[in-house]
């Protein structure tokens, strides 16, 4: 553990993103208390700027306050975004263990079925499919997962094939393990940090794609998330840049972030691996 | 000749198997919304009645065994007959013919914008690793990844339309302008800007990642390490051995990255008012227009398989190393 | 703030009326001939067969191709069109038309009576919006060719109320008279109508144009040589083309609300909010009164008091619409203002929730509703969020619902839900647009734009049945009045807002609007000035 905080923190970029997203998250936490008021609230006159009477970056086009958008849209953004990454690791491991310890036919089945989701426009799929299923957090969150549990399963599958035939694994069934014993005990926790790794840089795709999936109308319409404020700043883009500037910069910095500690702790985690990362 | 024959023919077969599934979840999920097509149509002319729905949905063959539907759907989408939009009362197939050629501008100047940007600035930043201009490009780059496309877009229009008044904001050529010719070309080209550079961005920050990577690690090889003993430059190393060679990943990368392209193509669309197959879907997709929205799906789709297929190709091409299975 | 926005709104006004004088002095110079008109057309329209789609932007370019018997002043009365006169009966029950002469169809052949009842009895009887109108008829027939007769069942006193482009375009019989169904003529994307203009080209995604028709009917018209409507689908784009002079026209919403103000102000660009007086749209909160609380009238007065309509009206609609006092447009015939208010009151509102036993639970609620939000623009989303808002104050949670096109109408139709936006149009007449809103007759579960409310009186029945077969304008006003003090009274719905749109033009385009239809019209008087 230590070894693995040390070699953490040789990563200054993640070392930065764990604090931004300390920060975001903190700001998601405490929203109730720096704005006690809901987000959808009228507060203010509509198209007031950014530093202007008591608002700090500005009013929407009903005079609803920005910052408090962005801080109870960090809740709803974070919270999307573990929700769905956490959805798709649950079915992207599952299949992908299933797919690498059992081989054959099953095998062959979800690799096409892999190659099959990989070969889809992702976004576009997502688009479909909530449109159809009609936009709700549920939707979204699956949708979501609909989309990102392939590459997991691909790598999860990599990872149980060349374990399967690991010394302590082979061992385990010669001592008559069930199989269900030896995924779960033997072969799961020795492939959890690539897991780990993935699991962060889906978080930070799963906010890129909600957000995208919000601008276009495609979001709970109870919820303001990031996405949402830039969606109804569009058609004011001219009178009001602060309503799509500042979301913006949100999604980018946590996006940045979690990037970067995704990155922090593949160095961490796998250092043999580090250099033959690609994107 | 004949084993890439085969690979070829297994390669078809996969492509055929792939758009066959999109056609099944196509016909499936339309069947799983809520409210159905006749509704819609029958909605938006103001009033209605249940015989009028009923009528439409004869018309319409909705009121058909699932099974028979399915066959019929099936062979239509064989035959390029994706359905007749209801709402603008046009086959969808001649609707996204009239809308492609905007989205293959669009996506495949972007493209062209990505790789060639995406692999000169890797470069770049591979012959500098470490120094200041490499840090520079590896943090545009990771900035450029993390950043949502479609607000990227409304950032180069705030700047560059709003404040700076360069470049047109929207749209695909200048309305009611009468140009011709060279005049006409200009106008577009003035009009493509934008939106490619937003469409281009995110993956140009992809390709330069990956070329650098790629470089650095074809650098650490044998023959490189051997052409440098030779006592080449570095530059001459790089540019005559391990940029050819480190170009293979980021050619397979690029039919990967050509679901991306069309899938972020809908949301630079949306946000230019490009009239592309994205929009179209945008639009179908406000109307709940199904036959359009899941034809722009299931073309797009065919779009990828055809670009995967042909980077297969390609690569075999250019790497006569890869083993044909 | 407040006395800086009056302020503001004292000056709009007076800058309106300027520019309604300066309409009026620029119809003094003598119209010229030619030039092409460019004008805003969005959303792009599905198809252009107006009988069969009644979306406004069909009705605004089959407006110029097709020619109903009739059109309408701004005061609504019947003015000619393809009929050149009228006659009715002493009893009300014949309608007589007598037809122009010399009129023919774009493809040269001659137009005939036998167009218009081929119209009326074989498609016009079968659409959703004449249907109604045709329930009343019993023949329709043709005695020479240049003579149209309406024989009706009972007397209707709406009956020449429904002779618009978008109820009774004719459709030319030799093209429309085949074995293809009507929803796959190919005519519906290339009319043949004896409109002043000719159907030239569409080039999908971005223009139809329109050729000036030589061989109008009208002598001397259209000045203009053609209209090409430009399909642009971004808001800023549409501006911008306005400002510069690309286009000459735009209506409805082409123009954000947000930015209407300010476009009015250019020197070059004229506002009229004349034009819309036939359609009259009401924006409204639909209420399911079949479901508790909304069958209590205290909830719904409570629903209305606790709303605050002006801000709905000047924030969000920025003046694209004034503040409802009933169920009739105000410039709908038989409109009456005297009628109860609903001032934005939350502690009356409050008052009748606690009347009601309504009490607040430990989170403050007193009631929860969903409201679906009309699928059209963001307008109805930022309504919805803003009453959201609203009602909140006054203890009713309100939970938004996504709804597309197609779950809005189905979950209307079939009383699937608490609170729903929608924008209904009038046709100039309460007997033909409003009474179908609330009479009982008109509850018909699984039809969206009916009576989806449930509300059932049997006086408001009554009111308004003795008001569709009035001989006379004065008892109709009688009994339409006492109509509304009942419903106005009962709140079977939330009126939020009587539509006030304006058709923003180039100065160079001289007579955009001449009657109670606007820019749907045939606008074979529209010319343009030289540059």
């Amino acid at each position: 553990m230590k070894d693995f905080l040390h070699a953490f923190c040789r990563h200054k970029g993640g070392v930065a993103g764990v604090i931004v997203i300390i920060a975001v998250a903190g700001l998601a936490l405490a929203a109730n208390w720096i704005f006690p008021h809901d987000p959808w609230e009228i507060v203010n006159a509509p198209f007031m700027p950014p530093m202007t009477d008591d608002t700090l970056l500005g009013t929407d086009t009903l005079g609803r306050d920005i910052g408090a958008g962005i801080a109870y849209g960090a809740r709803l953004t974070l919270l999307l975004a573990a929700v769905s990454t956490a959805v798709s690791i649950l079915f992207g491991v599952s299949v992908g263990a299933i797919s690498g310890f059992y081989g054959g036919r099953v095998d062959q089945a979800v690799v096409g079925f892999i190659e099959l989701f990989q070969t889809i426009p992702s976004f576009f799929l997502a688009v479909v499919l909530v449109a159809i299923l009609t936009p709700s957090m549920t939707t979204v969150i699956f949708a979501i997962a609909v989309v990102s549990w392939p590459p997991l399963a691909r790598l999860v599958r990599a990872e149980f094939m060349s374990l399967k035939n690991r010394e302590f694994v082979q061992a385990a069934m010669l001592a008559g393990q069930s199989n269900a014993r030896i995924i779960l005990t033997q072969i799961l926790p020795n492939s959890l940090s690539p897991v780990i790794v993935s699991g962060s840089l889906m978080v930070a795709s799963a906010i890129l794609l909600e957000s995208a999936l919000s601008f276009l109308g495609l979001g709970d319409p109870n919820a303001m998330t990031w996405g949402y404020i830039i969606g109804a700043s569009r058609s004011v883009l001219r009178d009001a840049w602060w309503m799509s500037v500042f979301p913006g910069v949100a999604i980018l910095l946590t996006v940045l972030s979690l990037n970067l500690i995704g990155e922090a702790l593949n160095d961490a985690l796998n250092p043999k691996l580090a250099r033959k990362r690609t994107t | 000749m004949k084993k890439i024959g085969k690979f070829l023919a297994s390669r078809l077969f996969k492509s055929v198997l792939v758009l066959l599934m999109i056609a099944l979840f196509n016909f499936f999920l339309v069947r799983a919304a809520p409210g159905d097509p006749a509704e819609i149509l029958a909605g938006q002319s103001g009033a209605v009645d249940a015989e009028f729905i009923a009528k439409l949905r004869t018309e319409f063959g909705l009121d058909r065994p699932m099974i028979v539907q399915l066959g019929q759907y099936l062979k239509n989408v064989a035959t390029f007959d994706l359905g007749y939009s209801y709402r603008q009362q046009a086959p969808v197939t001649s609707l996204i013919a009239e809308h492609l050629p905007a989205t293959l501008l669009l996506t495949i100047t972007a493209f062209i914008f990505a790789v060639a940007a995406g692999v000169s600035l890797g470069t770049q930043a591979a012959l500098r690793v470490g120094k200041w201009g490499d840090t520079v490009i590896t943090t545009f780059s990771m900035l450029a990844y993390a950043t949502p496309l479609f607000w990227v877009g409304l950032m180069l229009v705030l700047l560059f339309s709003v404040k700076l008044e360069w470049l047109p904001a929207f749209g695909y050529q200048t309305v009611g302008a009468q140009f011709t010719g060279l005049a006409h070309v200009m106008d577009v080209a003035r009009h493509l800007l934008l939106p490619a550079l937003t469409l281009g961005m995110f993956y140009m920050a992809v390709y330069a990642r990956l070329t650098r990577a790629s470089i650095l690690e074809v650098s650490q090889l044998d023959f490189v390490k051997t052409a440098r003993a030779k006592g080449l430059s570095e530059r001459t190393v790089i540019t005559r051995h391990v940029l050819r060679n480190a170009l293979l990943p980021v050619i397979t990368y690029a039919g990967i990255q050509a679901g991306g392209l069309i899938g972020g193509s809908l949301l630079v669309e949306t946000v230019f008012a490009w009239p592309g197959i994205g929009r179209l879907a945008f639009d179908a997709l406000l109307q709940r227009d199904y036959s359009v929205l899941l034809g722009v799906f299931f073309i797009a789709s065919l779009i990828v398989v055809i670009v995967n297929l042909v980077t297969d190709i390609l690569y075999t091409v250019v790497d006569p190393r890869i083993e044909l299975k | 703030m407040k006395r800086i926005l009056s302020r503001v709104a004292a000056l709009t006004l007076s800058l309106g009326a300027l520019s309604v004088g300066g309409v009026a002095l620029a119809e003094a110079p003598t119209p010229q001939y030619g030039g092409v008109l460019s004008a805003i057309l969005n959303p792009e329209p599905p198809n252009l067969n107006v009988a069969l789609q009644q979306v406004a932007v069909t009705q605004l370019v089959a407006g110029k191709v097709y020619e109903s018997l009739l059109t309408y002043s701004f005061d609504l009365k019947p003015q000619p069109s393809l009929a050149k006169s009228w006659e009715v009966s002493p009893d009300q029950l014949t309608y007589t038309f007598h037809l122009q002469p010399n009129v023919s169809w774009h493809d040269g052949k001659p137009f005939s009576a036998d167009d218009v009842v081929f119209t009326y009895t074989k498609v016009l009887a079968n659409t959703p919006r004449t249907r109604t109108l045709m329930a009343n008829v019993e023949s329709v027939t043709a005695p020479d060719p240049q003579t149209v007769v309406f024989r009706l069942k009972q007397p209707y006193s709406a009956f020449l109320h429904a002779f618009d482009i978008g109820g009774g375009a004719i459709l030319p019989k030799h093209l429309y008279d085949v074995d293809t169904p009507i929803t796959q003529n190919p005519h519906n994307n290339a009319p043949v109508g004896t409109g002043p203009f000719k159907f030239k080209h569409w080039e999908r995604g971005s223009y139809i144009e329109l050729v000036k028709n030589p061989a109008y009917w009208k002598e001397g018209r259209p000045y203009l040589d053609g209209i090409t409507y430009r399909v642009i689908p971004d808001a800023a784009s549409r501006r911008l083309a306005l400002e510069q002079g690309a286009v000459q026209q735009a209506w409805l919403q082409d123009i954000e609300p947000i930015d209407q103000q300010r476009l009015a102000k250019l020197p070059h660009i004229g506002e009229t909010k004349k034009g819309y007086e036939y359609w009259s749209t009401m924006l409204w909160i639909e209420l399911n009164g079949g479901r508790e609380p909304f069958s209590d009238k205290r909830f719904r007065q409570a629903l209305m008091y606790g709303l605050n309509r002006d801000f709905i009206a000047e924030k969000i609609m920025y003046g694209t619409g004034t503040v409802a006092t009933g169920p009739i447009h105000h410039n709908t015939r038989f409109y009456d203002a005297n009628v109860k208010r609903y001032p934005y009151d939350p502690k009356k509102a409050i008052a009748l929730l606690d009347e009601m036993g309504l009490k607040p639970d430990k989170d403050g609620v007193r009631a929860r509703v969903g409201l679906i939000p009309s699928p059209y623009g963001e307008m109805s989303r930022r309504t919805a969020e803003y009453i959201k808002q609203n009602l909140g104050k006054i203890g009713v949670q309100v939970t938004i619902e996504n709804a597309d096109v197609g779950g809005w109408t189905t979950r209307m139709g079939n009383w699937d839900f608490d609170m729903a936006y929608n924008g209904v149009f009038q046709y100039g007449d309460p007997a033909i647009g409003v009474s179908r809103t609330y009479v009982s007759s008109n509850i018909k579960k699984g039809l969206p734009f009916t009576n989806t409310s449930q509300y059932s009186n049997p006086k408001v029945d009554e009111l308004f049945n003795a008001a569709a077969q009035a001989p006379t304008e004065e008892e109709r006003q009688k009994l339409y009045t006492e109509v509304q003090q009942i419903l106005v009274e009962d709140v079977p719905l939330l009126w939020i807002a009587d539509t006030n749109y304006s058709v923003f033009h180039n100065k160079r385009l001289h007579n955009v609007v001449t009657t109670g239809l606007g820019v749907v019209d045939t606008q074979s008087d529209a010319w343009l000035s030289k540059e």
